[in-house]
């Protein structure tokens, strides 16, 4: 088990510095001229280069590469290029913690359902609960998300006036009143989700309900319950797990629209604000700390998967 | 008039008046302006209560009554949005964006204020006085303003803001450049600032008012980056706390030379899209929107907990076509052509439902009392267009990229032009870029002197423009030879010079001889079509008491109030 987590950590970390790499090069393709961002129209072209090599931005990229990874591994993920004056961590910090408060009520609120209601669709196979829940997921899945983010803003914050049309609660907020105003995202975000995770948990429910070890189960004289917990769910929801933990990445640096639309200053906005602003210190910080996000995720969910599944782990450790 | 009203005009005209002061009464005597515009043009010259009472108790007017100031009720934070946020720093003299202006304005002030009916109040100049060719201004500062850091504003943090406002990155440069320089502004005494200009200009207090929305006026020692983190404007609100892109803090500055503002603060949450910004108003989350756009606002129009707060004024579009490149273009013919294929009435009430003003292709709006309004307006006339085609050798038409940005109704405007110019065979691609990449890029050096930014450099695009209370820095800026933002790379020094002596020009009837030709040579020449001028829009719900909106955008709540 700990060599089949080190091998994991191990990976992550090549990953990263892959990731690393690969956003320090692409924030290099956007075109424009930071210098020039920053002066603005009416600066002359030395005050622009000036600037430029005060950043350092004119130098070779594998220099500015090696810069930018030497100040990141001190914890300075220097000064926003777009707001000057403020700091890359001072902006980012909030906005994911943000992000983070949202993707958990969202997870809290759409995987327990999904899973019961994929785990009821299995059940009861191919009649009208299966139905409702199969296709009503599946057509929720294919409404784009500002769609369905959209009409619950209008019926439950202008029509009714239930909840909050924006996300971001007042400064000083309660606990509960924080999850008031999340509410409507993230129900949003489970309207997106609800169909694919119940759907693969249906699948493995069902799979499982046909193996061979549940006959066996059975015919071992044991209670459904029993059945359920012991055999089915297990071997069942292996693959709901690596589903959810690949959604991660989405609920957490995805969201732009959601945000947008419920006006939610969250790691998304940021992040795509930064790449339309050419603010490439932002930009490369804000996509390398989604990327940690993502594979912390994944290394969460492939521990529980081993957890789960003695097979992976002994597998993966030879 | 009475006898005693007569000889304190005549002590005013012959001891106080200089020669534009004089004229200005002279104007009204005359019977050459009526009462309204008499009262615009005394507050651009500066002319004091008592001088205006005077002149029109000289024509039998009953002397002024000023309106008895609504009671408000004190208290409360009023939620405000704005759109979209600001790019950048708070910094004022970098202000070019419209979330900026707006989150600046709430704290700010200026030495004067352009109101809706394009008069001007003293702000933080009590009065202003030109010398006789207007080239000369002499600005009395108000006594005992505060700063909200401290310090008491005396002529030294005016003259130290102008400094920074002409310095080399400065946006204002945009109004100054051509006007006024650095070297020009002079303290004289410590209330007292005088303003040299480059060249004569009659309406140079406008300059000086909210329309140069950079103009806020900041402490001598102001430090760049310093704006978000100290609050050292002059305002009814200070700025406590600013997160960028998430929103701002504003508690009321009890020390404002005005008194005490109704509003206990304002809270500023920055939206980026404008169907949330809706849904926000609607739903009851905040109070009042900065600017509102009637194509994507539509929800907002008509419903009765809503109020619209309209401002008409001279925001508008211009769709310039470079004079200097070899394509059709270049034919004066076919640039005529082309602006003869729009059916302006068909358009406003498109993309405005009306509430805007046809354009003739000049930045002569028609809110500018110096528009001359005997220039015949342009109308859509397409067998006119096919014949100057056709005399510009083009019968059969050509192909053209028009470029243009995805901000407010401008795509559609550029869909509508598409199809208009097909009736005279041009066939037009459209490249709509972000905002961003449109305004991309260098402005100056590169073999046109524009640079390479996409805005002044291709064919033929469209840009938006927002307000001014004269049409100066438009006609500088955008059409003069080797102006800074002179899209269409024209150069006529015929206009050139018409335009110096408009800006130079004191009366009224001078101004619109000189308006009339430079509209006549523009309509000949068509380097820019200017389709229409909008209303500014703004919405608030039914509790905002005492708010109007700017045409520009500035949001001043110091009188504004919840009920």
């Amino acid at each position: 088990m700990g060599r089949f987590l080190l091998k994991r950590l191990g990976l992550a970390l090549i990953t990263l510095v892959l990731l690393s790499m690969i956003v320090f090069s692409l924030a290099q393709l956007l075109p424009g001229n930071v210098g020039r961002n920053i002066l603005g129209p009416f600066a002359s072209q030395q005050q622009v280069d000036q600037t430029n090599h005060e950043l350092g931005v004119d130098r070779p990229i594998v220099v500015q590469y090696g810069r930018w990874v030497s100040h990141l591994l001190h914890g300075n993920l220097g000064n926003s290029l777009e707001y000057q004056g403020s700091s890359v961590a001072g902006l980012l910090g909030p906005s994911l913690v943000n992000s983070l408060k949202l993707a958990a009520l969202a997870f809290l609120i759409c995987v327990p359902l999904s899973i019961l209601g994929g785990i009821a669709a299995a059940l009861r196979q191919g009649r009208v609960t299966d139905r409702s829940i199969t296709i009503g997921g599946l057509s929720l899945t294919a409404v784009p998300e500002f769609v369905t983010a959209i009409v619950l803003i209008v019926i439950f914050g202008v029509v009714f006036k239930l909840l909050p049309t924006t996300a971001q609660a007042p400064p000083g907020s309660s606990f509960l009143v924080q999850i008031k105003y999340l509410l409507l995202p993230a129900l949003a975000l489970t309207a997106v989700l609800f169909g694919y995770i119940a759907r693969i948990a249906r699948a493995g429910v069902i799979e499982a309900l046909d193996a061979d070890y549940t006959r066996t189960a059975y015919l071992k004289g044991l209670d459904t319950r029993t059945v359920m917990f012991r055999h089915v769910l297990r071997n069942a929801l292996l693959p709901t797990i690596a589903v959810v933990a690949t959604q991660t990445g989405y609920l957490i640096g995805g969201l732009v629209v959601i945000e947008k639309l419920f006006n939610y200053p969250g790691i998304g906005q940021r992040i795509y604000i930064a790449a339309q602003n050419k603010d490439f210190t932002m930009l490369e910080s804000g996509v390398l700390v989604i990327g940690i996000v993502y594979l912390v995720a994944t290394l969460v969910a492939d521990t529980l998967y081993s957890l789960l599944n003695p097979r992976i782990r002994y597998g993966a450790a030879e | 008039m009475d006898r005693e009203t007569r000889r304190q005009l005549d002590e005013y005209r012959r001891t106080e008046a200089g020669p534009v002061e004089n004229n200005l009464i002279d104007e009204l005597l005359a019977g050459e302006l009526d009462r309204r515009e008499f009262f615009r043009r005394a507050s651009i010259f500066g002319l004091s209560a008592s001088a205006i009472g005077g002149a029109l108790a000289a024509l039998g007017d009953a002397p002024l009554a000023f309106a008895a100031p609504v009671a408000h009720k004190a208290g409360g934070r009023l939620r405000l949005a704005i759109i979209p946020p600001p790019v950048k720093s708070l910094d004022p003299e970098t202000y070019l964006d419209q979330g900026g202006l707006e989150t600046g304005g709430v704290a700010g002030e200026f030495l004067t204020r352009a109101t809706q009916s394009l008069t001007l109040l003293p702000e933080l100049a009590l009065s202003w006085k030109p010398n006789a060719d207007a080239s000369s201004w002499t600005f009395k500062l108000r006594p005992n303003v505060k700063f909200q850091n401290g310090g008491t504003m005396s002529a030294d943090d005016v003259v130290a803001t102008y400094n920074r406002l002409l310095g080399p990155n400065s946006a204002a440069l945009s109004a100054f450049k051509g006007v006024l320089s650095a070297s020009g502004v002079q303290k004289i005494d410590s209330l007292t600032v005088q303003f040299n200009l480059d060249t004569p200009t009659a309406s140079f207090p406008y300059l000086t008012s909210s329309t140069t929305y950079q103009g806020i006026i900041l402490p001598a020692n102001y430090a760049d980056g310093t704006f978000q983190t100290t609050p050292q404007t002059t305002g009814a609100f200070k700025l406590d706390s600013y997160t960028p892109g998430v929103g701002a803090k504003y508690d009321r500055f009890t020390g404002w030379w005005g008194g005490s503002a109704p509003l206990d603060g304002v809270d500023v949450t920055y939206y980026t899209d404008d169907a949330a910004t809706t849904a926000a108003l609607l739903g009851g989350s905040i109070d009042l929107i900065g600017q509102i756009q009637f194509a994507t606002g539509r929800p907002l129009f008509g419903n009765p907990n809503v109020q619209i707060f309209a401002a008409r004024g001279a925001t508008h579009r211009e769709v310039p076509m470079r004079v200097d490149l070899h394509n059709p273009l270049h034919d004066y013919r076919v640039r005529q052509a082309i602006a003869l294929t729009l059916d302006r009435p068909a358009i406003i009430k498109t993309l405005f439902d009306n509430r805007a003003d046809i354009g003739n292709d000049s930045p002569f709006a028609p809110v500018y009392p110096s528009t001359n309004k005997s220039v015949p307006q342009r109308k859509k006339n397409i067998a006119l267009a096919k014949q100057l085609m056709k005399e510009a050798g083009y019968a059969h038409g050509f192909s053209i990229t028009l470029t243009t940005e995805q901000t407010g109704e401008i795509p559609q405007l550029a869909q509508i032009i598409q199809r208009s110019v097909k009736a005279i065979g041009i066939n037009m691609k459209l490249v709509i870029l972000t905002s961003t990449a449109y305004f991309a890029g260098t402005q100056s050096g590169g073999p046109g002197g524009l640079g390479n930014t996409p805005w002044l450099n291709t064919p033929m695009n469209i840009t938006d423009w927002g307000h001014r209370a004269v049409p100066n820095v438009i006609l500088n800026s955008a059409l003069e030879t080797g102006g800074v933002w002179n899209a269409a790379h024209y150069a006529n020094k015929k206009y050139d010079a018409l335009v110096k002596s408009y800006e130079a020009a004191i009366a009224l009837k001078d101004q619109q001889k000189y308006s009339g030709q430079i509209e006549t040579i523009l309509l000949h020449d068509t380097p820019v079509i200017f389709p229409y001028f909008y209303n500014y829009l703004a919405a608030g719900s039914t509790h905002v008491k005492g708010y109007q909106a700017d045409a520009l955008g500035e949001i001043y709540l110091s009188k504004t109030s919840l009920a």
